[in-house]
C-alpha cells in the first residue's frame, strides 16, 4: 500500500526537524537544533526561526553589553564585518540588528483570526490529552486504555469529551492513524504532506519533541504506554479537521528568506567568538612552546581524573595548587557506556553519553550484611511512611484529618526551611549519615556474570574490561601513575529543583558519576586486568592505588569512596585533607561568581544546596565556551574561570590517531550539544529555553509547563543562565575547539567522520590546532579540510591580546605579568 | 603545580553582584515586625484581655489577633523566601508591593467593624491577589488568569455589597458587630438574600466547586504568591462566614445547605485532583476540597473546628506550594502493581480498629467534639476514619517488623491528634468573645447522608470501582481544566519581562 509508506517516511522525514526532549528526571543537554545541523549555522536558524519562531542570534542588548565590556576585539569586529561586505560604523550596525524583529515576528498574535483560534483551541484540547496520557504516575487515577496507545485511548474517550466537535473524521475516527491521516490530508497534493507535516509536528514542540524522543528510547513506559509520531498527527489532524482549521502549509517548498540583520548579528557574534577564543589559542600556543623546553616532571603523589565538564576546571586548579597533585580531563562516564541500577532503585538508569547506547548493565550487591540491613531497615520505614501519607492524602475520608493532624508540623518544617536553610543541610546531612550509602556497604557487579538484564550482558568480560581501562588512559596519554589513582564522578546536590538533573553530569545522560568512577577503579584494580595493560605498554606500578569519588558540584566535595592499604593510608589521609583544602578556595571562587560570600563561602554553598528558595544552586555549565583538548600543562597555568571544557591528550603517545579520533567523535560532539543548549537557551529562553523558575509547573514527571499549562516548555531554565532578568551570565558563543596536536594527525582524524566534518563546515562549532610540530603556530578550520594559519598574537603584552577579560582586576593582580 | 602564584585569567565572566533591592527588604523587615506585633496583642489579647476598638469603624477581637498572628506568619515567611526566590526578576518590587499590600488588607480585614470598610477591604483584598496572579505583566497568559480571577472577585465582592446592604437594610446597624448582635430578629426574604449572598461570597472566595475556576487558572502567580493565596487569601471565606455566624445560623435549613455545598467541593476536589498530571493544579484541587471540607465544619457549627482547620491547611498547602518544585520524581510503571498483601488477619484487623476508635477516643477526650449526640460525631468519624486508614496501610506490609505495623501509627498519631486538640483548644479559647463560636446542629437525615457518601467515596477509591467509568474520568478532566486562554501553548508567547 503506497499511499500508506509515504505517509509513513513523510513523517519520519518531517519529524527531523523536531529537537528530541528528554524526560525532565534525566535531562540531556541537547542541540535544540540538531535536526538542522546538516545545513549552515545561518540558515538553520533562519529555518528554525521559520517554524518555531525563535530567535538565532543574541540580542541588540547582549552585544552592546559584550562591546560596552571589552569582550569583542573591535579590530576583529570590524575585520568580521568588513569579510561580510559592511564597512559602516559597527555602532550604527548594531542599531539594525532586532530592528526588523521588534516591528515583526512577535506581535503576529495580535492579527489572529478565527482559524488562529480554532487553531489553539486544538493545541489546548492535544495538551490536555498529552499531559494525561505522558503523565508518569503523578495523577493517581491516569487516562483510561493507555497500554492500547495514544491513538486508540484517544479513540475511545473523544466521544465523552464535550470539548470534541462531532463533526469531520472526528464523528468516526477509522481504525488506524494512518487511516486518519489519509483522510485529512486527501484534498490536498502529496507534495504539500511533508510541509503539512513539518507545520504541524512544530506546533507543540515541547510535546513532540517527547513523543519522538520516547518513541526512539523505547523505555518501560513507551512499552507500557505506546506512542507515535503516527498517532500523535492522526489525532492533531483530526481535531483540526474537526474544528474546521485549514492545514495548507503557509510555507512553500523553497526556503524562507533571511533577516539580513542576521548577517550583521552574525559577524557580531563570530568576532565574540574569535576573541575569546584567540585569547586561549595565543595562552596554549605560548605554554606548549614553554612546555616543549622545560623538564618532565616528577612522579605525582596523586593523580586526580575529572569529567571533562567546564565546572573541573575550577576545583582541578586549586587542586593542583594544594599540593604534587595532577589532573585530568576525561568524559565523565569514564567510557564505560553502562546502564545502571543502584541498590534497591526503583529504575534502572543510562549511565553514558546520549550519543551512545548502553551495553552492559551494571547493578549493585551487598556484601556488608549489618550496614545493609541498616539500610533496609532506614528505607523500608521511609518507604511505608511515603506511601501512608499518600494513601491519607489520596482519600477523602481521611485526607482532612491527615491535614489537622499534620499541620503543626509542616508549619514548622516552613519555618526551618525558609528562615535557617543552613542548619536544614547540617540536619539532613546528620540524617544522612545515619543510613549507609550504597557504596558503603554494596560491591558493583564489574565481572561478566553471563547473565542478561533486559537486553544487555550483566557486567563486563574480561577483554572488555582491559579494553576499558586501556582506552582510558590511551585517549589521556598517560605513561606514568602515581601511588594514589582517583577516578572523581560529579553530581550536583539541590533541593526544590525540577531541573536537578540538568546539573548533574551531562557525559552519564544527567545522572550521577560516581557508580561509572567506581567501575573504572574497580577494572583496575583487578590484577588480571594489570597484568594485560602491563602487555599493551602501561607500565603501572605496583604500589599504584585506584580510588574511585564523587565530586559535588553545589558544594565542591569530593568524596573518596572506600579505603586503601595500610602502606596508602597516610597518603589518602593527605590527600583528603588536600581536597578540603581546595574545596574552601573553589568555593571562595566561586561563591563571588553567584553574588555570595566568599569568606564563608563553604557555609555558602552549603545553604544553597540544601536551601529550597534558591534558584540559583550553582551556575552549573553556564558560560561555557571552549574546549581544550591537550596535555594539562597547557592549561595549568591559566585561569580559565570555569569556561573550557578540557580533555587530556598528549599526541606523543598517539602516534596513529585512533585516541584524537576518539575524542573528536566523541567527547567534542557532546560538548558542541551541551554547548548549543546553552547558547540558544539564552537567546532565546521562552522558545529554546524554558523561561523564569518562579512560574514553573512541573507536570507528569516529564516535563515543566510555564503558568497553567500547555505546551512543555524545553531546555534550560532562566536561572541557570541569567544572573538577573536583564543581567546575562551566560554568553552565548558557540563553541571554540583548541586540539593540541600536528594538523595532518587531526585532518586524518576527520577524514573518515563526514558527520563531524559537516558540523565543522555548517559552523556549529570551530576547531584550531595549534601544532607542536609547526613551532606550536595555530591553524584554523575553514571548510572542506582546509587550514588557514591563525593570525599571530597581536603584541607582547598578553593583557592587550586578551579583550575577554579586561574588567577583572581583583582576579589579575599582575596585569601585565607576561608568562608568570 | 604553581602554588600560589596568581593565574593568568582568560575569558573571566563578570561577577554577579548582589545588590539587595530596597523594597524587599525593607518590607520584610517590617513584615516580621507586624508578626512580632501580633504576638504581642495575642499575649495581650489571652492574658490582659486587651481589646482596642475605634466604635464603629475597628474592633479587635480574638479572631482578629488570631488571624493577624497567622497571616503575618505566612507574610512573613512568602516574604522572606521570595527574598531569595524571587532574586533578580524584573517584578521583584511589584511583587513585595502587592504581597505585602495584600497582608495588609487582610489583617486590617480581620479587625474592620464598619461594613463598608469591610466590604472595600474585601474588594482591596482581592484586586490584590489578581494583581498577582498577573504580576508577570508582559505575559500575555498570565495577564488573561488576572482578568480571570479579578472577575470572580469583583462578582464576590458584589455578593458581599448585597449582603452587607441587606443586612444594614434590615438591622440598621453600620457595623458587622452590631449586625450580629440584631440578628436574632432576622428573617425573610431580605435575611434569605443576605445569607445567600454571604455563602456565595464564602465559596467563591474558598475556591469551592463550581467556582474553582479562578483557582486553577491561577499558576501563572509567582509561587511564593500561590503559597499565600493558598494559605491566606482563600481562608477568608471561612473568616466572612465567622463573622457572620450569626447571621447564617438563624435557620438550621441554610446551614444544611452550607453542609451540603462543603461536603460536594470535599469529595468533588478530591476527585478533581485524581487526574491532575501537574504539581500546582493537583494542589489546587486539593485546596479547593479542603476549603469545601473548611466550609462542612462551619456548616455544622463548629466554626472554631473551620478555623483551625484553615489554619493547619494553610501550613500544609504553603508548604507543598513552595516546595512543589521537589515532586518530580523518576517512576516506573510497574509501581502501582506492587501492592501490600497483609492486614486480612485477625490480629491485623483488631489492630486496625483498636487504632481508629484510639484515635477517636483521644480526639472526643481533648478537643470535647462528639460529646454529645450532635453534629459533631460527623467529625469524629472523620479522625476514626484517618487514623484506621493510616493504621490499615501501615498493617499491610507484612515486611515490617511487628512493632512497626502495629505500634507506629498509635505512636505517630496519639501524639498528632493531641497537638491538634491543643491548637484547636487555643484556638476555641481565644474565639470566646466572638458571637457565635459553636452551635453545633441536631442531627438530620443530611448529616447522615454526608457520613455515607464519604463511606462510600473511601471505599470506592480503596476498591477503584470509579476508575471503570470513562465518561467519569473525561468529565473530571474537563472540569479541572484551566481557562483556555490562560493556556500557554505557544511559547513564544511567553515574556517573563525581562530585557532578553
Amino acid at each position: 500500500m503506497s499511499t500508506h509508506s509515504t505517509i509513513e517516511d513523510g513523517i519520519d522525514d518531517a519529524a527531523t526537524t523536531v529537537g528530541s526532549v528528554w524526560p525532565i528526571h534525566s535531562f540531556v543537554t541537547a542541540n535544540p537544533l540538531s535536526g538542522f545541523e546538516d545545513m549552515t549555522f545561518g540558515e538553520a536558524v533562519t529555518q528554525a526561526t521559520d517554524l518555531l519562531g525563535g530567535r538565532g542570534y543574541p540580542s541588540r542588548e547582549t552585544f552592546r553589553m559584550a562591546l560596552d565590556d571589552g569582550r569583542i576585539d573591535p579590530e576583529r569586529l570590524e575585520s568580521a564585518l568588513a569579510d561580510r561586505g559592511y564597512d559602516a560604523d559597527p555602532e550604527t550596525l548594531l542599531e539594525r540588528v532586532d530592528a526588523g524583529a521588534e516591528s515583526g515576528a512577535r506581535t503576529d498574535e495580535s492579527d489572529a483570526d478565527e482559524s488562529d483560534t480554532a487553531a489553539e483551541r486544538v493545541d489546548t484540547v492535544l495538551a490536555k490529552w498529552l499531559s494525561a496520557f505522558l503523565d508518569e504516575g503523578h495523577a493517581t487515577w491516569s487516562m483510561p486504555n493507555r497500554e492500547d496507545g495514544f491513538y486508540a485511548a484517544f479513540r475511545e474517550l473523544a466521544p465523552h469529551d464535550g470539548e470534541i466537535p462531532d463533526s469531520g473524521v472526528l464523528a468516526s475516527l477509522p481504525d488506524t492513524p494512518v487511516e486518519t491521516i489519509e483522510a485529512v490530508l486527501e484534498p490536498y497534493p502529496e507534495g504539500q504532506w511533508v510541509p503539512i507535516f513539518e507545520e504541524q509536528l512544530a506546533a507543540l514542540p515541547g510535546w513532540t519533541g517527547l513523543i519522538k524522543q520516547r518513541a526512539a528510547d523505547g523505555g518501560a513506559w513507551q512499552s507500557a504506554c505506546p506512542i507515535t509520531l503516527a498517532g500523535y498527527l492522526a489525532v492533531r489532524l483530526a481535531l483540526l479537521d474537526g474544528f474546521g482549521v485549514d492545514v495548507e502549509p503557509s510555507t512553500g517548498p523553497d526556503a524562507p528568506d533571511a533577516d539580513p540583520t542576521d548577517e550583521v548579528a552574525e559577524a557580531f557574534l563570530s568576532a565574540w567568538e574569535a576573541s575569546y577564543r584567540s585569547a586561549v589559542v595565543d595562552r596554549v600556543s605560548a605554554e606548549s612552546r614553554k612546555r616543549a623546553e622545560s623538564d618532565p616532571s616528577e612522579r605525582p603523589d596523586a593523580q586526580l581524573v575529572f569529567c571533562i565538564d567546564t565546572r573541573s576546571e575550577v576545583i582541578r586548579r586549586h587542586i593542583e595548587a594544594a599540593g604534587e597533585y595532577e589532573t585530568h580531563g576525561y568524559a565523565g562516564f569514564f567510557g564505560i557506556p553502562m546502564e545502571y541500577r543502584g541498590y534497591d532503585a526503583e529504575v534502572s538508569v543510562d549511565a553514558c553519553p546520549p550519543i551512545l547506547d548502553a551495553q552492559h548493565r551494571i547493578s549493585e550487591v551487598p556484601t556488608d550484611g549489618e550496614a545493609k540491613d541498616r539500610h533496609n531497615r532506614w528505607s523500608s520505614v521511609r518507604e511505608v511512611a511515603g506511601e501512608v501519607v499518600k494513601k491519607l492524602k489520596t482519600n477523602p475520608a481521611s485526607a482532612f484529618g491527615f491535614v489537622e493532624n499534620a499541620g503543626s508540623g509542616y508549619g514548622l518544617a516552613l519555618a526551618a526551611r525558609t528562615l535557617i536553610p543552613g542548619r536544614v543541610h547540617g540536619l539532613l546531612d546528620t540524617a544522612d549519615a545515619a543510613v549507609p550509602d550504597d557504596h558503603e556497604f554494596c560491591d558493583q557487579i564489574v565481572r561478566h556474570q553471563h547473565t542478561h538484564a533486559g537486553d544487555l550482558p550483566v557486567g563486563l568480560t574480561r577483554e572488555e574490561r582491559v579494553e576499558y581501562a586501556a582506552t582510558a588512559f590511551e585517549l589521556m596519554g598517560w605513561t606514568e601513575f602515581g601511588r594514589l589513582v582517583a577516578f572523581v564522578g560529579h553530581a550536583s546536590e539541590t533541593t526544590n529543583n525540577p531541573y536537578d538533573s540538568s546539573l548533574d553530569c551531562g557525559a552519564c545522560a544527567g545522572n550521577p558519576g560516581g557508580p561509572n568512577a567506581r567501575v573504572l577503579a574497580e577494572i583496575c584494580a583487578d590484577p588480571d586486568v594489570r597484568a594485560a595493560l602491563r602487555d599493551r605498554g602501561f607500565e603501572i606500578p605496583e604500589d599504584t592505588v585506584f580510588l574511585a569519588g564523587e565530586h559535588n558540584t553545589t558544594t565542591d566535595e569530593i568524596e573518596l569512596y572506600g579505603d586503601v592499604p595500610e602502606s596508602h593510608a597516610d597518603d589518602l589521609e593527605g590527600l583528603r585533607a588536600d581536597l578540603a583544602a581546595a574545596r574552601e578556595d573553589a568555593t571562595a571562587e566561586r561563591a563571588s561568581s553567584m553574588g555570595g560570600d566568599a569568606a564563608a563561602s563553604v557555609d555558602e554553598t552549603e545553604r544553597r544546596a540544601a536551601d529550597w528558595a534558591e534558584t540559583r544552586p550553582e551556575w552549573g555549565l553556564a558560560g561555557n565556551a571552549g574546549f581544550v583538548v591537550g596535555p594539562r600543562e597547557l592549561t595549568s597555568d591559566l585561569d580559565l574561570d570555569g569556561r573550557a571544557f578540557l580533555h587530556s591528550y598528549d599526541w606523543s603517545t598517539d602516534p596513529d590517531g585512533d585516541a584524537l579520533e576518539a575524542i573528536l567523535t566523541g567527547p567534542m560532539v557532546v560538548t558542541q550539544w551541551i554547548n548549543a543548549q546553552y547558547y540558544f537557551s539564552t537567546v532565546d529562553n521562552a522558545v529554546y529555553g524554558s523561561g523564569s523558575k518562579v512560574t514553573h509547573n512541573p507536570v507528569g514527571n516529564v516535563g515543566v509547563y510555564q503558568g497553567n499549562g500547555g505546551d512543555l516548555m524545553t531546555g534550560l531554565p532562566l536561572q541557570s543562565l541569567m544572573a538577573a532578568d536583564d543581567e546575562p551570565y551566560h554568553q552565548p558563543l558557540r563553541l571554540s575547539t583548541v586540539v593540541h596536536a600536528p594538523v595532518e594527525r587531526v585532518a586524518e582524524a576527520l577524514a573518515d567522520h563526514e558527520a563531524v566534518v559537516q558540523l565543522l563546515d555548517n559552523d556549529w562549532l570551530s576547531l584550531t590546532v595549534v601544532d607542536p610540530t609547526q613551532e606550536h603556530r595555530a591553524f584554523e578550520y575553514e571548510r572542506d579540510m582546509e587550514w588557514r594559519p591563525a593570525p599571530e598574537p597581536a603584541a607582547s603584552d598578553p593583557a592587550a591580546a586578551d579583550p575577554e577579560a579586561p574588567a577583572a582586576p581583583e582576579r589579575e593582580p599582575a596585569p601585565a605579568a607576561a608568562d608568570d | 603545580m604553581s602554588g600560589s602564584t596568581p593565574k593568568q585569567t582568560v575569558g573571566a565572566l563578570p561577577d554577579t553582584t548582589t545588590d539587595s533591592p530596597f523594597v524587599p527588604v525593607a518590607l520584610t523587615w517590617l513584615t516580621w515586625s507586624l508578626f512580632a506585633a501580633s504576638l504581642a496583642a495575642l499575649f495581650g489579647r489571652v492574658r490582659l484581655g486587651f481589646a482596642p476598638e475605634v466604635p464603629g469603624v475597628v474592633a479587635v477581637d480574638g479572631l482578629t489577633v488570631l488571624m493577624w498572628v497567622v497571616v503575618a506568619f505566612f507574610s512573613g515567611i512568602v516574604h522572606s523566601y521570595s527574598r531569595r526566590y524571587m532574586a533578580g526578576s524584573a517584578n521583584e518590587t511589584e511583587f513585595f508591593l502587592a504581597v505585602f499590600g495584600f497582608s495588609i488588607a487582610v489583617m486590617a480585614l480581620v479587625a474592620a467593624d464598619h461594613v463598608a470598610l469591610f466590604g472595600a477591604l474585601w474588594l482591596a483584598m482581592g484586586l490584590l491577589m489578581a494583581k498577582l496572579i498577573g504580576v508577570v505583566s508582559g505575559w500575555e497568559q498570565a495577564r488573561a488568569a488576572a482578568a480571570v480571577a479579578r472577575r470572580s472577585f469583583l462578582a464576590s465582592s458584589a455578593l458581599l455589597g448585597v449582603a452587607l446592604a441587606a443586612l444594614w437594610w434590615a438591622t440598621g446597624a453600620t457595623t458587622v458587630s452590631g449586625i450580629a448582635a440584631s440578628a436574632d430578629a432576622l428573617g425573610g426574604p431580605v435575611w434569605l438574600l443576605a445569607a445567600v449572598a454571604l455563602v456565595l461570597a464564602a465559596m467563591i472566595q474558598s475556591a469551592l466547586v463550581p467556582f474553582h475556576g479562578w483557582l486553577l487558572s491561577s499558576m501563572t502567580a509567582p509561587t511564593p504568591a500561590s503559597a499565600l493565596m493558598h494559605a491566606g487569601f482563600v481562608n477568608a471565606g471561612g473568616v466572612l462566614l465567622l463573622r457572620f455566624a450569626p447571621v447564617v445560623t438563624v435557620d438550621e435549613r441554610l446551614m444544611l445547605a452550607i453542609v451540603a455545598v462543603g461536603a460536594a467541593s470535599a469529595l468533588l476536589g478530591k476527585l478533581l485532583k485524581s487526574v491532575r498530571a501537574d504539581v500546582k493544579s493537583k494542589l489546587a484541587c486539593s485546596t479547593s476540597g479542603q476549603m469545601g471540607f473548611m466550609i462542612m465544619q462551619a456548616g455544622l457549627g463548629f466554626f472554631g473546628a473551620a478555623i483551625t482547620h484553615l489554619v493547619l491547611h494553610g501550613f500544609y498547602k504553603a508548604y507543598q506550594f513552595l516546595g512543589s518544585g521537589q515532586l518530580v520524581e523518576r517512576t516506573s510503571p510497574e509501581k502501582k502493581a506492587r501492592r501490600a498483601t497483609g492486614g486480612s488477619g485477625v490480629a491485623d484487623v483488631a489492630v486496625m480498629l483498636l487504632t481508629g476508635l484510639a484515635g477517636g477516643a483521644a480526639f472526643v477526650l481533648l478537643t470535647g467534639k462528639g460529646t454529645s449526640v450532635d453534629s459533631g460525631l460527623l467529625l469524629v468519624l472523620f479522625v476514626v476514619f484517618t487514623t484506621l486508614h493510616a493504621a490499615r496501610s501501615a498493617v499491610r506490609h507484612v515486611s515490617l517488623p511487628a512493632s512497626v505495623r502495629y505500634g507506629a501509627i498509635p505512636l505517630v498519631f496519639l501524639p498528632a491528634i493531641t497537638v491538634y486538640a491543643l491548637v484547636y483548644k487555643g484556638v476555641s479559647g481565644l474565639l470566646t468573645g466572638v458571637p457565635v463560636a459553636s452551635a453545633p446542629t441536631e442531627l438530620t437525615a443530611l448529616h447522615g447522608l454526608v457520613a455515607v457518601a464519604f463511606l462510600a467515596a473511601y471505599v470506592a477509591i480503596e476498591a477503584g470501582v470509579h476508575e471503570r467509568s470513562r465518561r467519569l474520568y473525561v468529565a473530571l478532566l474537563n472540569a479541572g481544566q484551566p481557562s483556555p486562554g490562560t493556556v500557554l501553548t505557544n511559547a513564544n508567547e511567553y515574556d517573563n519581562g525581562g530585557a532578553q
